[in-house]
């Protein structure tokens, strides 16, 4: 195997016991970026020699006996959204032409203080605002979309180009490019990790999470990054995160919605989520059929929070360079300057009314399981998708469709891969907890991939 | 009962907004907004009660007043 193919957790257990360097880890990682980089566009930036000097800083001090933990000497890289001293933070978009990050964001420092490597930047749907990350191409099959908006982070980890990445999620953008990538992605609960130096697309719905090959992996970053910055108003400290006991899952009750989730889904989308949340059951879970409330207006509260914000955000270069964005994004911007008052206010009001709703829910399971996505990675052009029961819906609203709601609650939300078509292609399954019980779906996922063969492996790319 | 914006009232309410929009974009941009202005429409349905907006709102929070 090489260093390239090893998962977080495999390399750290390596470096920890001196069997591989930082800087080989590195060197391999870095070749396999220029390998395949050519056929994915999953990277902005690659800094290979900031990241030879990182490497070669990490194995002195590990040599030095000063190991600093799990995640140190790892190479890794960060949506170009998140804030990295001395580096753009483009956006992927010509309005941030000649931007320069001053000072690391609150990822990037603690990231850098617990020893990681960073490798560069990957690309993101223009300032978050879509589903596709169009510049970036599937792992598995590289004429389908990468997913977005943290596609780039996605196909990176898919293809063995990172050993970790950072992505954001406003409407599903960690989790959406991380099921149809066949990788594990982690939209922590609202508030557990700071977003002080990430570029912001809606601050009512913006999460900073890991994108990794394993749930185990995904643990071992949130350790990482979660905690409390007064700079981020949405900043709250939550409980330690440093156990995640494994073992079966007798006792955890688990619900399996009866509406929303699997309305309009791929019937072998629906086959592998079902089939994995069967598996749940053999180690131990209870079923609970649940219904998901308020679930008319999950996208009515998505956009209502979302587009007016976005548009505030915007306001100074939407009238100035308004040229430089690409036209989906424009579009949107434009008619976010039309959204009134009152319909982003109701949308705050509905928003308590789902978050409390929702905590009703919880009362009576620990768990949500369902699909991530409706179906998996579409083809690169396709606008639309036809369902069985006559409806057509664009490709980003069906994305966003099954993902809106962790992110309207706030509450934390794993995909995994559990899965594939018959085309190939991944299919993910979404596990959410209530707020601040992120170590029930690391844990439960953590389970559920120790219970399966082959959980990490890369998307297979011809040599 | 509600009501779209033609071009020209959409290009009309942004330059309220102090957005001048190019003369091709009107048609687009109110059609776009009308879009979304149907979607976030459904919110009217909602008896909202008493409940306040989640501004600057903790996720885990309940709010006691809150129905469905």
């Amino acid at each position: 195997m090489q260093p390239f193919e090893l998962s977080l957790t495999e390399a750290s257990r390596a470096v920890r016991a001196r069997e591989l360097s930082p800087v080989e880890l590195t060197e391999s990682v870095l070749a396999r970026i220029h390998a395949v980089e050519g056929r994915l566009s999953a990277y902005v930036t690659v800094t290979a020699d900031a990241a030879l000097a990182a490497a070669a800083r990490a194995e002195r001090e590990i040599c030095a006996g000063g190991l600093r933990g799990p995640l140190h000497g790892i190479p890794m890289a960060l949506k170009d959204l998140i804030d990295a001293a001395g580096m753009p933070t483009t956006a992927s978009s010509h309005v941030r032409a000649g931007h320069v990050a001053e000072r690391d964001s609150w990822v990037a420092q603690r990231l850098d203080a617990a020893g990681t490597v960073l490798l560069g930047k990957t690309h993101t749907h223009e300032f978050a605002y879509g589903l596709i990350t169009p510049q970036t191409h599937n792992a598995w099959d590289h004429s389908r979309v990468a997913g977005g908006s943290s596609g780039g982070s996605a196909v990176a980890v898919a293809a063995g180009e990172a050993t970790f990445a950072m992505g954001t999620d406003t409407g599903g953008s960690i989790r959406v490019p991380a099921a149809l990538n066949g990788v594990v992605g982690l939209k922590p609960t609202y508030g557990l990790v700071p977003r002080t130096g990430v570029t912001s697309l809606s601050w009512s719905l913006d999460h900073v999470g890991p994108l990794t090959r394993t749930v185990q992996d995904a643990a071992l970053v949130l350790s990482a990054i979660a905690g409390h910055d007064p700079r981020d108003p949405a900043s709250v400290s939550g409980p330690m995160l440093d156990r995640f006991p494994g073992g079966d899952l007798r006792g955890l009750k688990v619900g399996v919605p009866r509406n929303h989730y699997f309305d309009r889904v791929a019937p072998e989308t629906e086959e592998s989520v079902r089939g994995a949340i069967e598996r749940l059951a053999e180690l131990g879970a209870e079923l609970v059929a649940v219904e998901v409330p308020m679930a008319r207006y999950v996208q009515a509260v998505q956009w209502g929070l979302m587009v007016p914000e976005a548009t505030a955000y915007h306001e100074r270069s939407l009238r100035a360079t308004p040229d430089r964005y690409a036209a989906d994004v424009r579009l949107l911007l434009e008619a976010g300057e039309l959204t009134s008052a009152g319909d982003y206010l109701r949308a705050q009001r509905a928003r308590t009314m789902m978050r409390d709703a929702w905590a009703r829910m919880f009362d009576g399971i620990d768990v949500l399981a369902a699909p991530t996505v409706p179906m998996t990675a579409v083809e690169a052009g396709q606008e639309a998708v036809e369902w069985a029961d006559g409806t057509t819906e664009t490709v980003s609203d069906s994305y966003v469709r099954l993902c809106a709601p962790a992110n309207i609650t706030g509450v934390p939300a794993l995909t995994l891969p559990v899965g594939h078509d018959r085309a190939g292609l991944p299919v993910g399954m979404q596990l959410m907890a209530r707020p601040f019980h992120d170590a029930t779906v690391l844990r439960v996922g953590r389970v559920y991939e120790e219970s399966v063969a082959c959980a990490g492996r890369l998307a297979p790319l011809p040599a | 009962m509600t009501s779209e914006l033609t071009p020209q009232e959409a290009a009309r309410w942004a330059l309220r907004a102090g957005l001048l929009l190019d003369d091709g974009r009107h048609e687009a941009v109110a059609m776009t907004a009308n879009h979304i202005h149907c979607v976030i429409g459904t919110l009217r349905e909602l008896d909202f009660g008493e409940t306040p907006p989640a501004f600057a709102y903790r996720a885990g929070r309940r709010n006691a007043d809150a129905a469905v």
